[in-house]
C-alpha cells in the first residue's frame, strides 16, 4: 500500500503555563502524528492538556504559555498543488493568523453558543472566512455559504442564511459551526469536545455528519474527548493523555479491545456499557493530579493500584506491544510482574470481542496491522 | 435494591407545570405527567435537554408551584399551597442534589456549616457538639475526612465538591433525593466514584433516587425504573430492563439508538434511528397510558399502539 501523507507530525512537544501560582508543567513531552484522510482521538480527563496541544498546533495558546521545546510539523498544499511543510511553533501570530487558522487548520469548539457570534447573521459569519482568506466575490462566497449548509443538514438554507444563532436549536449551531469550519477547505479539522453541549440524539447525528464530510473531503480530524463512546464511533487511532502526556496510544482496535496501562483500563470500566450487570463500577480511585507540583516518576501512580516501587522512581518509557500499540507504564517492562487487567473488564472485553464477532483478539489485531491500520475494515 | 413495599412514596397525578412568558404565550413545560416511585428504589427519568426533567423535580420539591396535579409524598398531599406542618416533613424528608458542584456551594461558608445548615434550620441537634458530630459523621460517609469541615468550597476539586453536595443532601436523612444531572459536570473516573458512592449510601440508608440524567448508560446502571420524557410528556415507563430489552414508543428506540457503546467495530458500523416529532405525525398530547407488559407502559393512541407493539418486535440493534 502507498506511503500515507502527514499532515501533522508533533514531537517532543513540551508546555509550561505561568499562573500565580507558580509554573504549571502542562504538557511534558508529547508525539503525534496524524497522516491524510485519518481520524485521531486524543481522550483524557479534564486538564490532562489535550485541548492544550491542540492550541499549541493553532497557534492560539494563551499569553502567558510558555513552549519550553519540540516541534509542530504541519504540512498543507498551495492552491496549485504544491507541498509546503512549516514549524508552527517557529512562525509568529500574525503568520498563523492568515494562513494557518481558520484557513488550512479549522476548530470545532464546545459549546456553539459561545463560539457564534450572536449579533452577526449565520451567513456572513460563513462567508466571512472566505472573503477574509480568499477574498471571494461576496456572490460568490454566499452561494458556497448556502451549498455548505445543504452539505451539513440544513433543510432552506437560503432562509437560514439570513436568520441569527439564537433563532437556531443547539444541533443546527453546532452544524453551521462545522459549515463555517469547513468554509475555507481546511487540511485539518479539529474538533474540541464537539458535541458534550448536545444531546445524545443529536450527538449521534453531528458525529455522523462529520464523518461524512470527512470521506467525502477526504480531510483529516483529531476530536479531542472524553467520552469513549464516541470514540469508538469515530476514530481510527487513539491516544490516551494523562497529566500531560500521552500514557497509551494505538489502533481504535488495539486500544478498545486490548488495553495494556492501568489508566485506559480504569477508564474503560469507569464508563458502563449497557450490558454492565456488576454491582459497583470499576472507579480509578482520587484525582488527576494538580501539575503545579510535579512528581517524580509515574505521575498515575498515586492512583494506579498496580503501582510498582519503580513508578516512584522514574518514569516509565514507551513501551512497544505492536508496530502500532505503544504504552507507557512499568508493567510492560520485561523484568517487572505479571498482573492481568481487572476481572470485570476482562469479562467486560470478551463480552464486546465476541459481540463484534472476533475469535482471538491477538490474531485479529495482528491481521489488521498487516492491512495497514483499521480504517481498511471499518470505512465501508 | 429493588421495591418491595407497595405505597408509593411519591405519588404524581396529572402533574402540569406551566410558565406564562407574555399574556399570550404559555411554555408547557410539563404537561400531564403521572408517575410513582416506592421506598428505597431509584428511578430514572431521561429525556433530551427541554423536555421538562429538571422541571419535573424542581416542581416536586416545591420550588415551583405545579400549574396543575397532584402530588402525594409520604402520606401527604404536597401540591397545594402548604402548611407548616407538611412544609417541614417536605423539606426534611425530600433533598436535591444539584448538577454544578461549584455553583450549588455558598463559597463564603464552610464545609461544616454548608453540610449542617439543614440541622440548624429544624433545630435537629441538641447541642453544638451534637451537630459537630453529626457533620463530621457525614463527611467520612461521603469519603472526605472530618478535617474537611473547616475549609472552604474553592479548596476542593469537582468531585469531592459533589460528595459535599451529597453530604448536604442526606444529613437529614431524606427519605427521597432528588439527583438533577448530579454527575454530568464530572470526569469520567469521578463520575463512576460518585454513582458507587450514591449506590452504597441507599443501600445503607434506604432512600430512594429521583436520578435526572441525560447520560443514558449511567441511568441504565444505576436506575431499577425509568421514565422516559420528551417535550414535557411522559411518553414510556417502567423498569430498567423493560425499557432497554423491549422499547416501544419510536422516541424511546430512537433514544436508545443514539447511545455510543465503546465497541468501535459494532459502532462503527451503525447509524442512530430518526426521530422527528414534528414530521412523524404522533401527537402526544391525544395518547392514553397503554399496558405493555408488567409495569411497562407506553403512551400513545390505540392505532399507534397497535403499529408499534409490531414494530418493537424488530430489536434496535
Amino acid at each position: 500500500m502507498a506511503q500515507k501523507e502527514q499532515i501533522l507530525k508533533i514531537r517532543d512537544l513540551d508546555i509550561s503555563f505561568k499562573t500565580s501560582a507558580g509554573e504549571v508543567h502542562a504538557i511534558r513531552g508529547i508525539n503525534l502524528d496524524l497522516m491524510k484522510g485519518e481520524t485521531v482521538a486524543i481522550v483524557g480527563e479534564s486538564g490532562s492538556g489535550k485541548s492544550v496541544t491542540m492550541k499549541a498546533a493553532m497557534g492560539i495558546l494563551a499569553d502567558n504559555a510558555r513552549v519550553n521545546g519540540g516541534t509542530i510539523e504541519f504540512t498543507y498544499h498551495h492552491a496549485d498543488g504544491t507541498k509546503e511543510t512549516v514549524d508552527i511553533l517557529k512562525k509568529d501570530k500574525k503568520w498563523i493568523r492568515s494562513h494557518i487558522n481558520g484557513k488550512r487548520i479549522a476548530m470545532v469548539f464546545q459549546d456553539p453558543m459561545t463560539s457564534l457570534d450572536p449579533t452577526m447573521q449565520i451567513g456572513k459569519q460563513i462567508m466571512e472566512g472566505m472573503i477574509w482568506h480568499y477574498k471571494t466575490p461576496k456572490q460568490e462566497a454566499w452561494d458556497k455559504a448556502v451549498e455548505l449548509l445543504r452539505e451539513v443538514g440544513i433543510e432552506d438554507p437560503e432562509k437560514r442564511m439570513k436568520e441569527y444563532p439564537h433563532q437556531l436549536s443547539g444541533g443546527m449551531r453546532q452544524r453551521v459551526v462545522i459549515a463555517i469550519a469547513l468554509a475555507c477547505n481546511p487540511d485539518l479539522l479539529i474538533c474540541d469536545e464537539p458535541t458534550t453541549a448536545l444531546d445524545v440524539t443529536i450527538q449521534a447525528k453531528i458525529l455522523e455528519l462529520i464523518r461524512r464530510v470527512q470521506t467525502e473531503r477526504g480531510i483529516s480530524v483529531i476530536y479531542i474527548t472524553h467520552d469513549l463512546g464516541v470514540v469508538a464511533k469515530v476514530a481510527d487511532y487513539v491516544n490516551v493523555m494523562y497529566a500531560g502526556k500521552i500514557v497509551e496510544k494505538g489502533t481504535i482496535n488495539d486500544i478498545f479491545y486490548d488495553p495494556k496501562h492501568p489508566y485506559t483500563w480504569g477508564l474503560l470500566s469507569a464508563m458502563p456499557d449497557l450490558d454492565t450487570n456488576d454491582d459497583r463500577l470499576y472507579t480509578i480511585p482520587g484525582s488527576p493530579p494538580n501539575l503545579l507540583h510535579e512528581k517524580k516518576g509515574d505521575a498515575f501512580a498515586p492512583r494506579n493500584r498496580y503501582a510498582l516501587v519503580i513508578d516512584d522512581k522514574a518514569e516509565p518509557p514507551m513501551f512497544k506491544i505492536t508496530d502500532t500499540h505503544y504504552a507507557a507504564t512499568w508493567l510492560l517492562d520485561p523484568r517487572a510482574p505479571k498482573v492481568e487487567m481487572p476481572k470485570e473488564l476482562r469479562e467486560r472485553l470478551t463480552r464486546m470481542q465476541k459481540a463484534a464477532g472476533i475469535g482471538d483478539v491477538e490474531s485479529f489485531l495482528k491481521q489488521q496491522d498487516e492491512k495497514g491500520g483499521p480504517e481498511d475494515g471499518s470505512n465501508e | 435494591m429493588a421495591a418491595t413495599s407497595n405505597t408509593p412514596l411519591l405519588e404524581a397525578t396529572g402533574l402540569r407545570q406551566y410558565f406564562q412568558v407574555t399574556r399570550s404565550y404559555t411554555v408547557k413545560a410539563v404537561d400531564n405527567v403521572s408517575f410513582k416511585i416506592y421506598p428505597g428504589e431509584t428511578y430514572g427519568l431521561v429525556g433530551e435537554s427541554g423536555s421538562g426533567k429538571s422541571t419535573i423535580g424542581r416542581s416536586i420539591i416545591r420550588l415551583y408551584d405545579p400549574t396543575a396535579g397532584k402530588i402525594v409524598f409520604n402520606g401527604a398531599d404536597i401540591s397545594g399551597k402548604l402548611d407548616r406542618k407538611t412544609r417541614d416533613m417536605l423539606r426534611v424528608n425530600m433533598q436535591m442534589i444539584f448538577q454544578d458542584p461549584m455553583a450549588s456551594l455558598n463559597p463564603r461558608k464552610k464545609i461544616g456549616d454548608i453540610i449542617g445548615e439543614g440541622l440548624d434550620i429544624h433545630h435537629t441537634c441538641k447541642n453544638e457538639k451534637e451537630r459537630d458530630e453529626a457533620i463530621k459523621r457525614m463527611l467520612v460517609k461521603v469519603g472526605l475526612s472530618p478535617q474537611h469541615a473547616t475549609r472552604y468550597p474553592h479548596q476542593f476539586s469537582g468531585g469531592q465538591r459533589q460528595r459535599v453536595g451529597i453530604a448536604r443532601a442526606l444529613i437529614m436523612n431524606p427519605k427521597l433525593v432528588i439527583a438533577d444531572e448530579c454527575i454530568s459536570a464530572l470526569d469520567v473516573s469521578i463520575q463512576a466514584q460518585v454513582v458507587n458512592l450514591m449506590k452504597d449510601i441507599q443501600q445503607e440508608t434506604g432512600t430512594a433516587y429521583l436520578f435526572i440524567a441525560h447520560d443514558l448508560s449511567m441511568v441504565k446502571y444505576i436506575s431499577d425504573r425509568i421514565g422516559v420524557l420528551h417535550l414535557g410528556h411522559l411518553l414510556e415507563t417502567g423498569t430498567t430492563d423493560e425499557i432497554f430489552t423491549h422499547p416501544v414508543h419510536p422516541y424511546t428506540r430512537s433514544l436508545l439508538s443514539a447511545i455510543p457503546e465503546p465497541n468501535p467495530i459494532l459502532e462503527k458500523k451503525r447509524t442512530a434511528l430518526t426521530y422527528d416529532y414534528k414530521t412523524s405525525g404522533i401527537d402526544y398530547n391525544k395518547g392514553t397510558e397503554h399496558l405493555v407488559s408488567g409495569t411497562h407502559y407506553v403512551s400513545c393512541t390505540d392505532e399507534e399502539f397497535a403499529k408499534w407493539s409490531k414494530e418493537a418486535e424488530v430489536p434496535i440493534l
